[in-house]
């Protein structure tokens, strides 16, 4: 079932949890609502679900093209997983599957035999096939989880809403259960819209992702689109580490206090008119954010003639891990993070103390005029 | 660095003196300090202790109860037999299972209502509303019983309404009804407010997604889950129904017809004096209380064991 949000908006008293967000869903597509607490997020997916009603502000919630405003969350078919799962606690597993089948009206009730299959084919996809008798309380955290999906499932929605389906979890099962779920959803391609602020999660998890700030959407779009490609500063500041520079557009240059260059071919991102278009429309001064992520620098001992190349010392080197964490600092004071490889660290030979030039390979620029304010940052789409 | 210590432990001194100011911290600090003073004390000093607390609760608690039964039965077991199957007795008995069996559901269905919501919405003048709640327990039983005298009394224009229709509700049935359920409305209320405020309506919600009805959310989600406190709350508000003395009396007048098994009790004393029957009568109350105090240790231990489940 396509789901399609239009217009919507929603305030609780003077703080409006939504304005004006759009959003359309495909038919079996998994999509996730990404953002910090109080974007919006869950009260969106609350509201598709009916469980929260919009303002009455001309907005609307169609599914497969038809209003649902009118219609009750139960009528409206879709199945909804609750943060903190939300299992009746005085029943077992078994009766909270059976739960939504049972209270279905008798003339479409089906028989206690066809519940008993149909809970137990459930059980059996959520691995839990000789727990039926348990109650929730005797279950872990992902047990829980997979008893609320499946009774949620049970009831054969059109769509499937979680509200931070792992949130209560720790790590390492919030990562067995995500490749799970991926699995699960690669089976039944049931619509499917998950809230989440964990940026892993909603990269790895979802088709597309809709990346939400201040009660609207900042952009939505593949996990690719949105990593590599962010539209907004507050995108490419949510997704991934960042390095945040003041600076400024001048006369066809970036400048990052003294230091200056020609935006390099790769640093003017595809199809995206932010940065090209400051760069080319104006001889004069406009100052700027310039974000550069750790993996993108290229190091060197001296610097790079032509492109913008700052000065920084190694204050920390975290060898730890994947990758190496360099802290630096800026000689203008300002600290930086940079990512190598642990062979790159080696050839450079790098120690704390060290002076080394850095040059941003992928640069996005957002002029402040744009971050100020949203009308102008939608009109420069 | 000779200076240093001395700087030190004038700091530490001042601020010693500082600490002695706040009466209540200071307190605060005594108390817990003797608390732990008892758990670590040798075992002679807790079976002394624990000794005391025996004596003091034979004496003034297991001792009166059992002299109830004992003066009951001193006329022997046809006195006893007699003084119960009395017809005024029966009759108190009656007037006692009219009460508590009107004033107890209607606060079950009040006390549902009302801790629901309180307990599941936010709304303006919740904090008032809890309050007046608690109104039955900051006030004398005495006072509960004049407010309905003052109410339906023969001087006030609803008394002589009332008494034009020939509708007799002061020193009648109807108005020991209404005492009883005043004093004991806060009861079962006072039970589920916590338990719903703590529970949230998650499940609620989980329900109406699945498809549940309101009245299938009631029966099979929430009343499962309040179902212990309710029993606790309905155990309490009964036995506090069933012992009602100040304000039935006021609204009785002590006579024989509408006394409930309490005054009957006074009555017989005051006529009675030393006699068996007031104890006999009394024996009834007692083995009530008894009972109810079973069945709320038992609930206290079911309520434990849900909520440590959680």
């Amino acid at each position: 079932m396509g789901i399609e949000v239009r217009n919507i908006s929603k305030s609780f008293g003077n703080f409006k949890a939504l304005n004006n967000v759009n959003i359309e869903i495909n038919s079996g597509e998994l999509v996730a609502l990404l953002g910090p607490s109080g974007s919006g997020k869950t009260t969106l997916l609350r509201i598709i679900s009916g469980l929260e009603k919009a303002d009455e502000t001309g907005g609307t919630v169609l599914f497969d093209g038809q209003s649902v405003d009118k219609r009750k969350v139960s009528e409206r078919g879709v199945g909804f997983v609750f943060q903190h799962y939300a299992l009746f606690r005085h029943m077992t597993v078994y009766d909270n599957i059976a739960f939504g089948l049972t209270v279905k009206p008798r003339s479409s009730r089906p028989s206690k035999e066809q519940i008993r299959s149909e809970v137990n084919a459930l059980l059996h996809m959520i691995q839990l096939d000789s727990y039926a008798d348990r109650y929730p309380s005797q279950l872990s955290g992902g047990q829980r989880q997979r008893v609320a999906l499946a009774r949620a499932l049970a009831v054969k929605p059109k769509a499937l809403l979680l509200d931070e389906p792992f949130g209560a979890l720790d790590a390492k099962v919030r990562v067995e259960l995500r490749a799970w779920l991926r699995r699960l959803h690669d089976e039944i391609h049931l619509t499917s819209v998950f809230v989440t602020h964990d940026q892993d999660e909603a990269l790895e998890l979802a088709d597309r992702v809709a990346v939400m700030n201040r009660g609207q959407i900042e952009q939505i779009g593949t996990p690719d689109e949105v990593f590599h490609h962010p539209q907004t500063p507050f995108v490419m500041n949510f997704l991934g580490q960042v390095n945040q520079f003041r600076g400024r557009m001048e006369s066809g240059r970036v400048w990052i206090g003294q230091y200056g260059g020609q935006p390099s071919e790769e640093s003017t991102p595809q199809g995206r008119s932010t940065s090209s278009s400051i760069v080319s429309s104006s001889s004069d001064r406009i100052s700027a954010t310039i974000y550069v992520r750790p993996h993108d620098f290229d190091i060197t001992r001296t610097p790079q003639t032509g492109k913008l190349s700052l000065p920084a010392t190694v204050t920390k080197v975290r060898s730890a891990g994947n990758v190496v964490h360099i802290d630096m600092v800026t000689d203008t004071g300002e600290a930086l993070m940079a990512e190598i490889t642990h062979q790159e660290r080696a050839a450079l030979g790098m120690e704390p103390g060290d002076q080394f030039y850095m040059t941003p390979r992928n640069l996005r620029i957002f002029s402040d005029k744009e971050e100020d304010s949203e009308a102008s940052q939608v009109a420069s789409r | 660095m000779h200076e240093e210590p001395d700087n030190d432990t004038r700091t530490t001194s001042e601020s010693m003196v500082e600490s002695t100011k706040p009466v209540v911290s200071l307190d605060r600090v005594e108390t817990s300090r003797s608390f732990l003073h008892i758990l670590t004390e040798p075992i002679v000093t807790r079976v002394l202790l624990l000794s005391v607390t025996i004596v003091f609760m034979t004496l003034f608690l297991l001792f009166p109860l059992a002299s109830v039964f004992y003066e009951a039965l001193a006329d022997g077991v046809k006195a006893f037999s007699q003084a119960l199957s009395n017809k005024d007795t029966l009759n108190a008995c009656k007037m006692t299972l009219i009460a508590t069996g009107i004033a107890t559901p209607l606060n079950v269905v009040f006390g549902l209502i009302a801790s629901w919501c309180i307990g599941k919405f936010q709304f303006w003048g919740k904090g008032f509303l809890v309050s007046l709640i608690d109104i039955p327990f900051a006030i004398s039983p005495i006072i509960a019983g004049l407010l309905f005298v003052f109410l339906f009394g023969a001087g006030t224009s609803l008394g002589k309404w009332l008494l034009g229709h020939h509708i007799k509700i002061l020193y009648a049935t109807p108005s020991i009804v209404m005492a009883t359920v005043f004093v004991t409305f806060p009861f079962v209320v006072r039970e589920l407010i916590p338990v719903m405020e703590s529970q949230g309506d998650e499940e609620e919600q989980a329900a109406r997604v699945l498809g549940a009805s309101g009245w299938q959310i009631f029966w099979r989600v929430t009343l499962p889950n309040i179902k212990w406190a309710l029993l606790y709350g309905i155990i309490l508000c009964n036995a506090r129904a069933i012992g009602e003395f100040g304000a039935a009396v006021v609204v009785s007048r002590n006579s024989v017809k509408t006394n409930t098994l309490p005054l009957h009790i006074n009555a017989l004393y005051q006529s009675y004096g030393d006699g068996s029957a007031p104890f006999a009568v009394a024996t009834l109350l007692a083995a009530i209380a008894i009972v109810t105090l079973i069945i709320k240790t038992i609930l206290e231990l079911k309520i434990r064991s849900t909520q440590t489940k959680d």
